[in-house]
């Protein structure tokens, strides 16, 4: 299943990401993401190696991981879902990608009176440490905040060329 | 079990971060491994080895949890933009006692600000051990801010301050004075409580260009009203975040159909746009006498030692308004004088009484109600009927028509609220001291009564 238009926007619209999995001894795992882009029907998530290490690892177990992607002025939120996740890629060639992620979260949190210095910390990592993961999203979940937070919502067929 | 933590960190050591500035997240997975992630509104320390969640809505993270009893948290510090990571084991759900009650009055008062306190309950506070807690590494922090002042210090100079008080009055200007010029919190009220008719009344303010003596809300009404219906502090340190998270949730509960019946949003009182509060009830013999709130224009700038330095400063406050009743004396004898009739100055002055809850006014303008109208209305009936001007306490306290069972505990409080709000209007009516215990009213034109009983 591919993302709906309005889901591609939301990547670039200044986003957190919060990048989930587990082991396959059912321990659950989360960390920060630091960008996320719509490829072909996949979408493409950064992280940082060091402070994404557990999560890293979950998935390099089963391949299972959930993106929460939320955008800070009105708390929309929406999940996608995976098992064919792989980590393939890293270094300074995804270093472009997170400043402009980045720069467009911490203009949302702007408005709310934080500083950008204070985002800074949270995309801190060196171009060394940023890994790509990649997956084909098998399920879409609204998480905005409140009851049937995790409910399904429709992602649209992907499209073959002809 | 026992608990993994990284060195130097400990539950207790990063209640900062359950603040809520920054909502927590929680991971979740199925039982066939397939992870969740979400936020949630609160967390909260229950003791150094578990935290308790907010138990809102059955959803999808709910429904892991139950099957599987793990789950990873994650929050992050407000002030450095450092965080830390959890993994936690659920024990059980607790649908009352203080951990449950500390919840839910958190949730309702941040929740009253966009309506949602009637939709938005707490249905049980998860009770977690946490196995590990680690730091997330990686991060370049921020320099933890400096305190802005010696709070411990400067909070025993205030109490050293507020114990020399002879008077009501004085004790109130002391206070609000000695939060600005020793603890740097320029915007203050204090509110009182008349669980007669379930309203706060605002006794006092500094810092704000109307001073508003006599405004009232409605008992849960805001984090004040919610404060001294739970009985417990509530703090929000990032209130625009925090109202855009329940304005999300909201939303959410529109589509949902679960809100037939919302508030209006209800105005947040004094600043225009604060961006931290902290309301403190004023407790004292047991219960609730009204509320200490304070307000800041800049983001997080009540932590929780202003909220331990405050609860204990207003816990001085209400004992000094339980006992600070001045010697009882006898009523003084009517002494000669003119008759309202006489008086000279202009048209007769009108008093109107609405008997259902005391609420008084001046020439069709609303003046005040409650225990502090019922007490204009005796001294002004009073004076027209023999002429007396002076009055003691102690005959209020005794007289029957006030009917008031709080009035024992404050009287001397509400008496200063009604000086207040007369001294603020343009009519010739006054009240003003005439020694410990005795007042004197003070009136310049001649005063007719109506009432509607």
């Amino acid at each position: 299943m591919a993302l709906t238009d309005d889901m591609i926007q939301l990547l670039s619209a200044g986003v957190s990401h919060q990048v989930g999995g587990c082991t396959n001894s059912g321990r659950p795992v989360v960390c920060r993401g630091l960008a996320a882009q719509h490829e072909a029907g996949r979408l493409l998530v950064i992280i940082s190696s060091e402070s994404g290490f557990e999560v890293l690892d979950a998935i390099r177990q089963n391949g299972h991981i959930a993106v929460n992607l939320t955008l800070p002025e009105n708390y929309r939120s929406v999940s996608f879902i995976g098992t064919d996740a792989v980590v393939r890629g890293s270094g300074a060639a995804w270093r472009s990608l997170v400043d402009e992620r980045h720069a467009a979260f911490a203009q949302q949190l702007v408005r709310f009176g934080i500083p950008p210095e204070f985002t800074g910390a949270w995309y801190s990592a060196d171009d060394e440490d940023l890994i790509a993961i990649r997956f084909t999203p098998m399920a879409a979940r609204n998480q905005t905040p409140g009851p049937g937070a995790g409910d399904a919502i429709e992602l649209k067929p992907i499209e073959f060329e002809k | 079990m026992s608990a993994v933590f990284d060195d130097g960190l400990s539950l207790f050591g990063v209640r900062r971060m359950m603040e809520g500035v920054i909502p927590p997240v929680l991971c979740t997975a199925s039982v066939d491994r397939i992870p969740n992630v979400s936020y949630l509104s609160l967390c909260e320390y229950v003791d150094p080895l578990h935290i308790a969640l907010s138990y809102q809505f059955f959803n999808r993270s709910r429904e892991n949890v139950l099957a599987t009893r793990r789950a990873s948290l994650t929050l992050d510090d407000p002030y450095t933009g450092g965080g830390v990571v959890m993994q936690l084991e659920y024990q059980r759900t607790d649908t009352e006692g203080p951990v449950f009650e500390r919840l839910r009055a958190k949730l309702m008062g941040v929740a009253s600000h966009v309506g949602m306190d009637k939709v938005f309950h707490l249905r049980g506070a998860d009770i977690y051990q946490v196995l590990e807690m680690r730091r997330v590494p990686g991060r370049k922090e921020l320099p933890a801010a400096q305190p802005r002042v010696d709070l411990p210090t400067n909070s025993r100079l205030l109490s050293e301050r507020m114990a020399h008080c002879e008077d009501m009055a004085d004790l109130l200007d002391t206070l609000l004075s000695g939060l600005s010029d020793l603890l740097r919190i320029s915007h203050a009220m204090l509110w009182l409580f008349d669980s007669s008719q379930k309203v706060l009344t605002l006794l006092a303010s500094r810092g704000y260009e109307v001073d508003g003596a006599g405004a009232e809300i409605s008992l849960g009404d805001g984090i004040v009203g919610t404060a001294v219906r739970e009985g417990v502090p509530i703090r929000v340190g990032h209130m625009m975040n925090m109202a855009t998270y329940m304005r999300a949730v909201r939303s959410r509960a529109d589509e949902s159909g679960l809100t037939p019946v919302l508030q209006n949003e209800i105005p947040l009182p004094g600043l225009k746009e604060p961006r931290s509060q902290l309301a403190v009830p004023l407790r004292a013999r047991g219960r609730v006498l009204g509320a200490l709130l304070v307000e800041s224009q800049h983001d997080q700038y009540f932590g929780y030692d202003d909220e331990d330095a405050l609860t204990m400063l207003g816990g001085q406050l209400a004992v000094a308004m339980s006992l600070m009743q001045p010697p009882e004396q006898e009523p003084p004898a009517p002494a000669p004088v003119k008759a309202s009739a006489q008086l000279e100055g202009g048209p007769a002055l009108r008093l109107k009484r609405f008997a259902r809850d005391n609420s008084v006014f001046i020439d069709d303008v609303y003046l005040i109600r409650g225990v502090a109208g019922a007490i204009l209305w005796k001294l002004v009936s009073e004076f027209l009927r023999s002429g007396r001007r002076e009055f003691t306490n102690r005959e209020l306290r005794l007289a029957p028509e006030l009917r008031l069972p709080d009035v024992q505990d404050n009287l001397e409080v509400r008496l200063l609220l009604l000086q207040r709000r007369l001294a603020e209007q343009p009519a010739p009516l006054r009240l003003e001291k005439a020694g410990r215990g005795r007042m004197r009213l003070i009136v310049e034109r001649a005063v007719v009564l109506e009432h509607d009983d």
